[in-house]
């Protein structure tokens, strides 16, 4: 509908003003057309009403034959400025009198005719007898001109028009005040509710105005505002809860984490100074042993001999164990200077080193290159060595030695791996593999004190990267391990 | 109308002067004056009205009298012939004495000296009777309706007064164009 759109002030207005609309023009329409197919009956009773008047009049004037009087009764249709003509016959059908004063005869018919009026060419006209008591004194013609009739019928029209018109504008005026009382409460509902959506505030009310269906809304409305802004706030005091909650939370966790980390500065201390209080005594059983072996060397019995190799060794292998403890608790506590490396002159200056040791042996040694690395150069040589070193170790019964170095950017970090054709390990006992002091191999297979990858994994952790491996038993193994780029 | 009556007037002198050339008796004929007259009188009975009582029945004929000399002769009676007001027939009745008056609602008195002629309207006042002359006195001695000429017509003098204290009503249309002469009395 056309109405739609519209706003609901406009709305109300066009249904008053429609349905007043239509009753008037209903109203009118009725009028004229009535007045239409009722206007010539009126004529002709209009007319015979005036005729019988002057009939009536117009005995005395006849009956006494007095043309005087009988012209002054005609002049009284002056008054009806539709009756054009009119004219008295006497007795024996003579012209008495005319009406208007001096008009040709010519116009009047001959002779009297039938009582009665017929319309002919725009004209109402007839003839009326004139009776006294019973006695028939003479005939009055009159005639009357439509044209006035329809004058008036259109006047009609006219004021019919404007009356309409007029009572449209007040029906205009009149619901343009009544409109505001049904829609003022509706639009203030509408604004409330505008205001509450766009503000998100739910403490605002809407005002009722009236006891009517609109006021039961505006209740409805007002009510539910009041249950939201009641679930809103018990939202929000769940949401402080849990917000409190975490807060303690975190705090507790925090605490907790200090907690553990003073434990674990305790306890590496504590290792630390384990193994340093334990050094002293060492050198001393190492020193005196040997002092003892020089002195006594050539006095003793070869069994004492190998015995006292055999604490020797022993004592040396305790000091072994002792200095990779400490440099294993001195990684916590060391501050790592970061810098740019070149892995690629690292290992090779690592490799070089390395293949002193190395007499006789069948090594296959491929470098690929290498990019660079963004981390601690000490810490870092640390790793290449003990990985390459064990790549050597665990070649030492193959007849040929294949040792590989590679590395590559991935993504967000640079990736560097060792791989070698030496014994391998069984992926099995994997977890064990970088804890400290274990060990896949027996110390009689192959030297070593299981510090050693540990040692690593600890470096890569404090780097913010990982070491990871891959490996089958007597098939080779192969270490890789990650740091993030800069 | 005015044309039609100058017409009637010349033709009726015509037709005098040919009848009486032709030797006819003069006597017979009605003179055109009282022609008029008597039409009038006829028209009076419209135009009049009397008190109750004046008619017994329904159908009692408004009688009118001639008093004394007749100067209608029979036209009068054709006038009224075959008339009737309000039902009533008319009947033309002559007296030759005031004795001789029974019934009677209008009256032509033709009497000659006003000394009489207030006698005779005397005598006749509480009888509710129309009385109509041409005396020039007429009015003056108690009658209700005169007839006089006036550029050759016939034109009327009436006395409402006397007419009311006998009973009579005269239509408002007669009066307005008549003289109306109210005599001191």
């Amino acid at each position: 509908m056309w109405l739609a759109p519209l706003p609901i002030k406009w709305k109300l207005m066009a249904v008053m003003l429609l349905t007043s609309g239509v009753v008037v023009l209903l109203t009118l329409a009725a009028f004229l057309t009535y007045e239409f197919f009722t206007h010539r009956k009126t004529a002709v009773s209009e007319l015979s009403s005036i005729g019988s008047i002057v009939a009536t009049n117009s005995t005395a004037a006849l009956a006494f034959d007095s043309p005087q009087e009988a012209e002054e009764i005609l002049s009284a249709l002056r008054a009806e400025s539709q009756i054009v003509l009119a004219a008295l016959y006497d007795r024996e059908g003579n012209v008495f009198s005319v009406y208007p004063e001096g008009a040709s005869h010519d116009e009047l018919p001959p002779v009297p005719g039938e009582e009665g009026y017929i319309l002919r060419a725009g004209y109402l006209e007839g003839f009326q007898p004139v009776v006294e008591g019973d006695v028939h004194l003479g005939t009055l013609f009159i005639r009357s001109n439509m044209a006035k009739a329809k004058e008036r019928f259109q006047l009609y029209f006219v004021l019919s028009a404007v009356m309409a018109v007029g009572a449209l504008i007040l029906a205009f005026i009149v619901s343009s005040n009544l409109q505001k009382r049904i829609s003022r409460p509706i639009l203030s509902l509408a604004r409330t509710a505008a205001e509450v959506s766009a503000s998100r505030d739910y403490s605002l009310r809407a005002v009722k105005e009236n006891n009517d269906e609109i006021g039961s809304l505006t209740d409805a409305f007002n009510a539910m505002l009041a249950e939201m802004e009641a679930n809103i706030a018990k939202h929000k005091q769940a949401e402080e809860e849990v917000r409190s909650f975490n807060q303690k939370l975190e705090g507790m966790v925090a605490e907790r984490t200090r907690e553990l980390e003073a434990a674990n500065r305790e306890l590496e201390s504590f290792s630390y100074s384990v193994s340093h209080d334990l050094r002293a005594p060492l050198r001393s059983i190492h020193g005196y042993m040997n002092i003892f072996a020089e002195e006594y060397g050539g006095k003793l019995d070869d069994e004492a001999t190998r015995l006292i190799t055999i604490i020797q060794h022993n004592a040396r292998r305790m000091g072994q164990l002792i200095d990779d403890l400490l440099s294993f608790s001195r990684l916590g506590r060391k501050e790592l200077m970061k810098g740019t490396i070149s892995m690629e002159d690292m290992v090779d200056s690592i490799w070089e080193e390395l293949l002193k040791e190395q007499d006789g042996r069948d090594i296959d040694f491929t470098r690929a290159s290498l990019p660079p690395a963004f981390a601690d150069s000490v810490t870092m040589r640390h790793v290449w060595t003990n990985l390459l070193s064990n790549a050597l170790k665990y070649t030492g019964r193959k007849t040929k030695a294949i040792i590989e170095v590679g590395g590559h950017e991935e993504g967000e970090r640079v990736l560097y791996f060792v791989r070698d054709n030496g014994s391998g390990f069984d992926m099995r006992y994997y977890q064990k593999l970088f804890g400290v002091f274990q060990r896949l191999h027996s110390q009689e297979e192959f030297e070593g004190t299981g510090v050693g990858l540990a040692i690593c994994q600890r470096i890569l952790h404090r780097h913010g990267g990982t070491i990871w491996a891959d490996a089958r038993p007597d098939a080779g193994a192969t270490f890789y391990f990650a740091l993030p780029r800069p | 109308m005015k044309h039609g009556l100058m017409f009637r007037i010349i033709w009726t002198c015509w037709i005098l002067t040919a009848m009486q050339a032709l030797g006819f008796h003069a006597a017979a004929q009605v003179p055109d004056e009282y022609k008029v007259k008597a039409v009038f009188l006829f028209h009076f009975a419209q135009f009049v009205e009397w008190p109750d009582g004046s008619f017994s029945t329904e159908d009692d004929p408004v009688v009118i009298g001639v008093l004394g000399e007749d100067p209608f002769g029979q036209y009068l009676d054709e006038v009224v012939s075959g008339e009737s007001i309000k039902g009533h027939p008319l009947q033309v009745k002559r007296f030759k004495r005031l004795e001789d008056i029974d019934t009677c609602h209008i009256l032509f008195v033709h009497a000659e000296g006003i000394g009489h002629l207030r006698a005779v309207l005397k005598e006749l006042e509480p009888r509710a009777m129309l009385t109509v002359g041409d005396n020039p006195a007429f009015i003056r001695a108690g009658g209700m309706i005169r007839f006089f000429s006036e550029d050759s017509r016939i034109r009327l003098q009436i006395n409402p007064e006397a007419a009311r204290s006998s009973g009579l009503m005269i239509s408002s249309k007669l009066l307005r164009l008549a003289d109306i002469s109210i005599p001191k009395s």
